[in-house]
């Protein structure tokens, strides 16, 4: 609000508060890189020589993380095919059609995303635990979509708005059936808009830990509960190396929704306008 | 189009309406379906045996087992942290976007990737590099090693849990508050100056207004999510921080006591959904501001 | 239409249909269109030949865009017919009505190239490949879009961007191609430009076009009958220069030719001519012969540009010129009637032989130029 006049006092205060700010957010996702390689996986920093055992521990014989890994990706993908089902028909109805009920359809979906999550898991316990389907991976997939749906149908929300339905329309006019308008004009034109609903669908599922935890048995651990558990059980250095590699997925993931959107904008904006990280933010924002 | 905005929706495409309400039905069926099934009905019988006794008859007493003693306690120890981060990542919040809003494009889309990639990354990850920081032999009590009174005791308290529960908050806070600064129109300001009113005052009389019921909304918002926080918590605070999400855990995954767990959650619930109430009056109370501005 | 002799050399004698003519016939019957309350289109009914240019005109909330989108099936009549040819196509879906629409937001598909957006209607119809790159090739170069087959719609200007999408309706050729105000969001001089170049194709390939616009100048530049739009009705239908000369209702004479109107009343006939009484003033206007009794209140309409300034007694009526403003080929004169509360009487007089301001002038007009509307019409 002081840009009328700015001080230069001023502004170098407001830049240092930023970037300890700034720094209070990149640093714990920093420290866990950097320590991923540290001979000393235990809270000492900086550290004193490099190694890569920790990663190598993960895939010793005996280790907990390969069944965990693989057991949180299949939850991951089924709960993306399920949320991408559920997106687009839904998108498609709150966007393209005359829905009687709207609002009360389009609060039921934002639900999930308010409520606290852990409200979720144990209703969702409630509902599994009698069904003995405790540690079923279809069972944690089915639970994960509740959370990983909304996420979905508010990107394609987005995305169908996005598009001009009077291309539609016009498509319509030289002949083109239903069938075809949407696959050769909606869907081209979406498709960002689904691979955007598809990573944050995966990774909201991949991360999710109160519903994994409820719904998990002995046998079937899924990544975050097994982080969870050696960081309050068991002492595993090689968790570290986990989490270090979950950064790298989450950076991996934003930088291909930032570039899918970056594409899809038809390289009209620069790829790091805050637009762009904004509005990928907003795309999965409410994704804890 | 144009030709009919005064008579008609500006799309004219009436063509078969009840098609298109079909149409849609059976396109909204597979979310509605599915959430009434795994998202309602489970939130309706978690209510049903929180007032459920052993035997099966009606009963209060898992909520008033859930008001008194222990339990009364964790409630308040929540609503407390929750307001301190609230509170904490409310201002720093400001600060940021603040500061944010005024950079130039580059720099402020590289300052909104620090601020978003976090927020993609695993709470869990999170707060275990906060673990790693805040240790006698992290990096932080290393930096202060000169101090008085060093190592500092950061992990296990309320300090550790604040400082976690707030660095989870925060891209929620920078993300609403700079989209709120967004909306100011700056030439008020400069109009407000114009007339010959002060810094002080311009903050207090013109920003302020303009932008409180953003900074409402937010800091409820924030308030709201950290009610139901249970990792950070559960691994950076003592015996002291427990919180009510904690709580609702052990008696279901340690007790086997789902009763209890379910009052729990239904107060949980009622928590969030009045203050999400208290957001939505504040936002239409912003809006009703900004018409009465326009006007 | 001089004028499109000059711009456009190729183009024929307006009226003379080309006899490669691809357009058809279209009928509409009392086509009718409410919402609610609103009646947006009352009982249209127009019959369009094969290979004609007509253009509805009118203001927003005419009825013009309903009742072409009507037509294009993107929108139900409550009642009436549309026939194309000799197929009846009201309650078909717009699909398969095999028309052409182009819209003002030109709506090209984005993800597509020039030549795809334009070969797509052929795809749909499943022409062999060979056969689409050659016609979408001729298409472009009518339109003059060769070598921009290969670049996205984005990277043209608006101007060009509408030209593909004109190349987008033609390529096909429908039996009718409907544009719902296809040059409204194009610059004034991009719009002189394409008005010629549409017409010019218009007639070349013998299309039937239906064209929708609320300016006069370009509905009187490119169409062979102009059906002008007030409140759901069509006011008056027919070609421009009738509109223009022989307006049927005030409102088409105010709206095309931005008439001036003066009060009086019917006073004679002679054989040639009804002579008229001005209110307030002692002259007589002669008027070509109308229908209407003696005695009977009318509103005399006369277009600016042909009134003309005489010796004060040798006009119908006299006043005094209060502006004279010189635009360019013309000077734009406002006379102050003796005797009236009248506005001022507009003038257009061909500059150089101008009246000046506070000279004392009579007024006069040609009669076969003076039109007559009964008292009761509406205005």
């Amino acid at each position: 609000m002081m840009e009328l006049r700015k001080t230069l006092a001023g502004r170098i205060a407001l830049t240092a508060v930023a970037t300890v700010i700034l720094l209070f957010l990149a640093l714990p996702i920093v420290v866990i890189l950097v320590t991923s390689f540290s001979n000393n996986a235990f809270a000492s920093f900086p550290p004193e020589a490099w190694t890569l055992n920790w990663y190598k521990a993960l895939f010793a014989d005996g280790s907990k993380w390969p069944a965990a890994l693989s057991l949180s990706a299949l939850v991951a993908a089924l709960s993306t095919v399920f949320s991408l089902i559920i997106g687009v028909t839904a998108a498609t109805a709150l966007t393209r059609s005359e829905l009687p009920l709207r609002s009360a359809v389009y609060a039921l979906v934002l639900g999930p995303l308010v409520i606290p999550q852990i409200v979720t898991a144990l209703g969702l316990f409630l509902l599994f635990e009698p069904a003995a389907m405790l540690g079923s991976p279809i069972a944690i997939a089915l639970g994960h979509t509740v959370l990983a749906s909304p996420i979905a149908v508010l990107i394609l929300i987005a995305t169908l708005r996005g598009i001009d339905e009077r291309l539609e329309d016009a498509a319509a006019s030289m002949g083109a059936g239903r069938l075809t308008i949407a696959r050769k004009i909606t869907f081209p034109l979406a498709a960002p808009g689904m691979i955007a609903a598809a990573i944050f669908s995966f990774i909201t599922s991949f991360d999710e830990f109160y519903i994994s935890q409820f719904l998990s048995s002995v046998d079937t651990v899924t990544l975050p509960v097994q982080v969870y558990n050696s960081l309050t059980f068991e002492i595993d250095p090689s968790v570290t190396a986990v989490s270090a590699i979950l950064i790298a997925f989450a950076i991996l993931a934003l930088g291909l929704v930032a570039l899918v959107r970056w594409i899809g904008s038809g390289r009209q904006d620069s790829l790091l306008s805050v637009e762009n990280t904004v509005g990928v933010a907003s795309h999965g924002g409410e994704a804890v | 189009m144009a030709a009919l905005t005064a008579t008609a929706p500006a799309r004219p495409r009436k063509l078969l309406a009840s098609r298109k309400t079909r149409v849609g039905i059976l396109y909204a069926l597979p979310v509605v379906v599915y959430l009434l099934v795994l998202f309602v009905y489970p939130i309706f019988s978690t209510l049903l045996l929180s007032l459920k006794n052993t035997d099966g008859s009606l009963t209060l007493h898992w909520y008033a087992d859930a008001l008194t003693g222990v339990n009364l306690s964790v409630l308040f120890t929540t609503l407390r942290i929750s307001a301190e981060t609230a509170v904490l990542s409310l201002v720093f919040g400001f600060v940021l976007a603040q500061a944010i809003s005024r950079l130039k494009p580059l720099w402020a889309g590289l300052a909104m990737l620090v601020v978003v990639v976090p927020h993609f990354v695993s709470a869990l990850v999170r707060t275990y590099g906060w673990i790693i920081m805040l240790g006698d032999k992290g990096l932080v009590n290393e930096t202060l090693a000169w101090a008085p009174g060093a190592p500092f005791q950061l992990l296990y308290n309320e300090l550790g849990v604040v400082i976690g529960t707030t660095s989870m908050m925060l891209p929620y806070t920078v993300l609403l508050l700079y989209g709120v600064m967004r909306g100011v129109d700056r030439r008020l300001l400069a109009a407000a100056a114009s007339m010959g009113a002060g810094r002080v005052t311009i903050f207090r009389r013109v920003y302020l207004p303009l932008v409180g019921p953003g900074l409402a909304s937010a800091g409820l918002l924030s308030f709201i999510l950290s009610l139901g926080y249970y990792i950070t918590p559960a691994l950076m605070g003592g015996p002291n921080q427990t919180m009510i999400a904690t709580l609702i855990n052990q008696q279901v995954t340690k007790e086997n006591q789902w009763n209890g767990a379910a009052a729990q959650g239904v107060i949980l619930l009622v928590l969030t959904l009045a203050g999400l109430l208290l957001v939505k009056a504040v936002s239409s109370l912003g809006a009703s501001r900004k018409k009465r501005n326009a006007s | 239409m001089a004028e499109f002799g000059i711009a456009a050399p190729s183009v024929k004698v307006a009226g003379g249909k080309s006899a490669t003519a691809t357009g058809k016939s279209l009928s509409v019957v009392a086509l009718r269109k409410t919402y609610g309350d609103v009646v947006a289109v009352d009982e249209a009914s127009m019959e369009i030949a094969a290979g004609e240019f007509v253009t509805f005109l009118g203001a927003s909330g005419s009825g013009k865009t309903t009742t072409l989108m009507m037509i294009a099936g993107f929108c139900e009549p409550d009642s009436g017919t549309i026939t194309v040819g000799d197929r009846d196509v009201t309650r078909l879906a717009p699909q398969k009505r095999n028309l052409g629409f182009v819209f003002q937001q030109y709506l090209l598909f984005p993800h597509m190239t020039v030549s795809e957006n334009v070969a797509f209607p052929l795809t749909l119809r499943g022409v062999p490949k060979a056969e689409i790159r050659k016609r979408v090739g001729e298409t472009l170069e009518i339109a003059g879009l060769s070598g921009f087959g290969g670049r996205k719609p984005r990277e043209l200007s608006g101007g060009q961007q509408q030209r593909v999408a004109l190349c987008r309706a033609l390529v096909y050729r429908p039996p009718v191609i409907l544009m719902d105000e296809p040059l409204g969001a194009l610059d004034k001089k991009l719009r002189d430009q394409l008005q010629v170049e549409i017409k010019s194709i218009q007639q070349e390939l013998g299309l039937t076009v239906i064209y929708v616009t609320h300016d006069q100048e370009e509905a009187l530049v490119m169409s062979d009958r102009i059906a002008v739009m007030r409140n759901g009705l069509i006011e008056q239908f027919d070609t421009p220069r009738e509109l223009f000369e022989r307006p049927k209702t005030p409102f088409v004479a105010d709206f095309l030719g931005a008439a001036n109107f003066l009060p009086g009343r019917v006073e004679k006939h002679t054989d040639e001519h009804t002579l008229v009484r001005l209110d307030n003033s002692s002259g007589l206007l002669k008027a070509r012969r109308h229908q209407l009794a003696s005695g009977t209140e009318v509103k005399v309409a006369v277009q600016p540009g042909r009134l003309r300034a005489c010796a004060s007694d040798d006009g119908f009526c006299t006043g005094t010129v209060e502006t004279a403003t010189y635009v360019g080929t013309l000077v734009r004169a406002g006379v102050r009637v003796d005797g009236g509360q009248a506005p001022l009487l507009r003038l257009e007089v061909p500059a150089g032989r101008g009246p000046v301001a506070g000279e004392r002038v009579g007024i006069t007009a040609d009669p076969d130029d003076v039109n007559l509307f009964a008292g009761e019409q509406g205005g």
